[in-house]
């Protein structure tokens, strides 16, 4: 059975066709990767799938468990956390205050005792270890990123969504967070990330999928979809491609 | 400060203030200290809400007032006056959960708004209710001991700084404080919030419904409808603020430094003292933001670099 399921999903904002019939699923363990060019509707099929949004139609299962229409805190209590494509640390907590958040809530619900050690280990992992009292304001962009990759793995979840985890960083940070995500996958995390870096879901992912003005267009490994007349004609804007409205 | 330090120090606090009245036989003293110690209580209870939770509640005097009402409609009506003020604070949390369940729904600004007219039309409805002064028995006047008094405000800021206190190294307080800096991130981290904006809502609510209670108590006469009036919420709003929002000690310095003011500049510059305070409070706003707390740990800083 696959981890998560999506069938038929839909949200329009108005006369806008965000995310329109799209149906895929994420098997344990896998890295799935999710392409598009701005305003496909990438980050609305991640609100969707984390009960951020309610979807207009269709039906979203995690390990077969109808979770459409569910509030995040539900969502992410039953194993499905996210990174924000505009970093969002809880600005007036520490670094570690962050991640305990995460620990505290989400699935793990680990009691206080114990959550602090499990807290720091994450930030270790990330790259901020010894820096846990720091104010996550005080970060860096780069920082903020990892602080936000640290909290989402606190709440210990089956499906991790990352969206745009790379963007603004250097081609060295990038770097960094591929051999993080590598690490994350032998651990056995199940990742789906939105990517504009193409070499780099490449190198991480087996399958990815492409969506276009809200439609899935292509899915496959990334070195067939990449050579996909449709994607390359989506990207390179000379179809009927980009950013359509409906 | 480490967590035995401030237990101590609140302890010798507590102790201290507690032998005032067996001390001082000054009635302007104590009326002083009261005056400090409801205060503390009523800063503090709108900490809770907006300074952890993030919601700012700009009727907070509906709910002091709800509180004051009950307390002394039954108190009069010879009920022992503590069950008055736990019935007062019961009847402000019923009403602020129906409150919070509609205006928690929406985002943004709907709570400030809704609280702000909410407390508005709570107070001129009790004034058209009751426009006559309600004044003790006068057994109740002749049996009238201001240490009762004195000695239920202090209960009542220790109880609301212990509140606070608890808070801030408890799962939910820190919960809370997810919400108030983003409250879609906190759902998506698992932080179920409004249930924690409830929470945090009634907790408020039940510290200024007995801070109500305990105004009943004080005063041998006064006009219904005066509890309810947004001073009471600006009072609560710039103590915290002036002491530092979201923090434990913050609305403890900020009632002392506040209530001093306020009563030294009511005797000098009666009609200024309003514009007074509204200069000093955007000042706070826009130069220190975390208030007294945050202007003494600058000052330790430089200090410790001065050395
Ligand atoms: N809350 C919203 N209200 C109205 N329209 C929205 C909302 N969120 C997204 N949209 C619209 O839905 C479409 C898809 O947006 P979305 O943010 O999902 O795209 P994206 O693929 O993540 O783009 P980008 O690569 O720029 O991040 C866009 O046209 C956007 O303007
Ligand atoms: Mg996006």
């Amino acid at each position: 059975m696959a981890l998560l399921e999506l069938e038929g999903v839909s949200k329009a904002f108005g006369g806008v066709r965000a995310v329109s019939g799209v149906s895929f699923t994420v098997d344990e363990g896998e890295l799935v990767g999710v392409m598009g060019p701005n305003g496909s509707g990438k980050t609305t099929l991640f609100n969707l799938i984390t009960g951020a949004l309610r979807p207009d139609a269709g039906r979203i299962r995690l390990a077969g468990r109808d979770i459409t229409g569910w509030s995040p805190h539900r969502v992410c209590a039953e194993g499905i956390t996210r990174t924000f494509q505009h970093v969002r640390p809880f600005a007036g907590l520490s670094a570690l205050e962050n991640v305990l958040v995460g620990r505290l809530y989400g699935r793990a619900r680990e009691r206080r005792a114990t959550a602090a050690a499990e807290a720091e280990r994450l930030l270790a992992l990330v790259g901020l270890g010894g820096r846990g009292h720091v104010p996550a304001a005080s970060l860096t962009l780069m920082d903020r990123k990892r602080l936000e990759l640290a909290r989402a793995l606190a709440t210990a979840p089956h499906l991790l969504l990352l969206d745009e985890l790379m963007a603004g960083l250097s081609p060295v940070e990038t770097e960094g967070v591929m051999v993080l995500l590598r690490r994350l996958q032998r651990e056995g995390v199940t990742i789906l990330m939105v990517e504009h870096i193409v070499w780099a879901l490449l190198d991480l992912s087996r399958r990815v999928i492409v969506l276009s003005a809200g439609e899935k267009i292509a899915e496959g490994p990334p070195d067939a979809v990449a050579a996909d007349p449709t994607v390359v004609d989506v990207y390179l804007g000379t179809g009927a491609g980009g950013a359509r409205r409906a | 400060m480490s967590r035995r330090g401030w237990l101590a120090l609140g302890v010798t606090a507590l102790a201290a203030l507690a032998a005032v009245p067996l001390v001082v036989r000054r009635d302007d003293v104590l009326n002083f200290l009261f005056l400090v110690l409801l205060s503390v209580a009523l800063a503090q209870s709108w900490n809770v809400v907006a300074g952890y939770a993030g919601q700012i509640n700009l009727g907070h005097a509906a709910f002091f007032g709800l509180g004051a009402l009950v307390t002394r409609t039954l108190w009069i009506a010879e009920w022992p006056v503590l069950a008055g003020a736990a019935l007062g604070a019961l009847a402000a949390t019923a009403f602020a959960l129906l409150v919070g369940a509609v205006a928690f729904r929406l985002r943004g600004a709907y709570f400030a708004i809704g609280t702000l007219a909410l407390g508005e039309i709570l107070r001129i409805t009790v004034g058209n209710v009751l426009p006559e002064v309600s004044t003790l028995p006068t057994a109740t006047i002749g049996a009238y001991r201001l240490a009762d008094r004195y000695y239920f405000a202090l209960a009542l800021a220790a109880v609301a700084v212990g509140v606070v206190a608890a808070l801030e190294r408890s799962r939910a307080g820190l919960g809370m404080q997810a919400v108030r800096e983003d409250e879609e991130a906190a759902e998506a981290s698992g932080v179920g919030t409004l249930r924690l904006k409830l929470l945090a809502l009634v907790l408020s609510t039940a510290l200024a419904g007995l801070a109500g209670g305990l105004f009943a108590y004080y005063h041998i006469s006064y006009y219904p409808a005066h509890p309810f009036g947004p001073h009471w919420t600006f009072d609560a709003l710039l103590i915290t603020f002036i002491g530092g929002v979201g923090t434990v000690h913050g609305p403890v310095l900020g009632a002392i430094f506040y209530v001093f003011l306020k009563e030294y500049l009511a005797i000098r510059w009666v009609d200024f003292h309003l514009l007074i305070f509204g200069a000093l409070f955007i000042t706070i706003v826009l130069l220190l933001p975390g208030g007294l707390v945050e202007a003494a740990a600058r000052l330790r800083t430089l200090a410790r670099r001065a050395c």
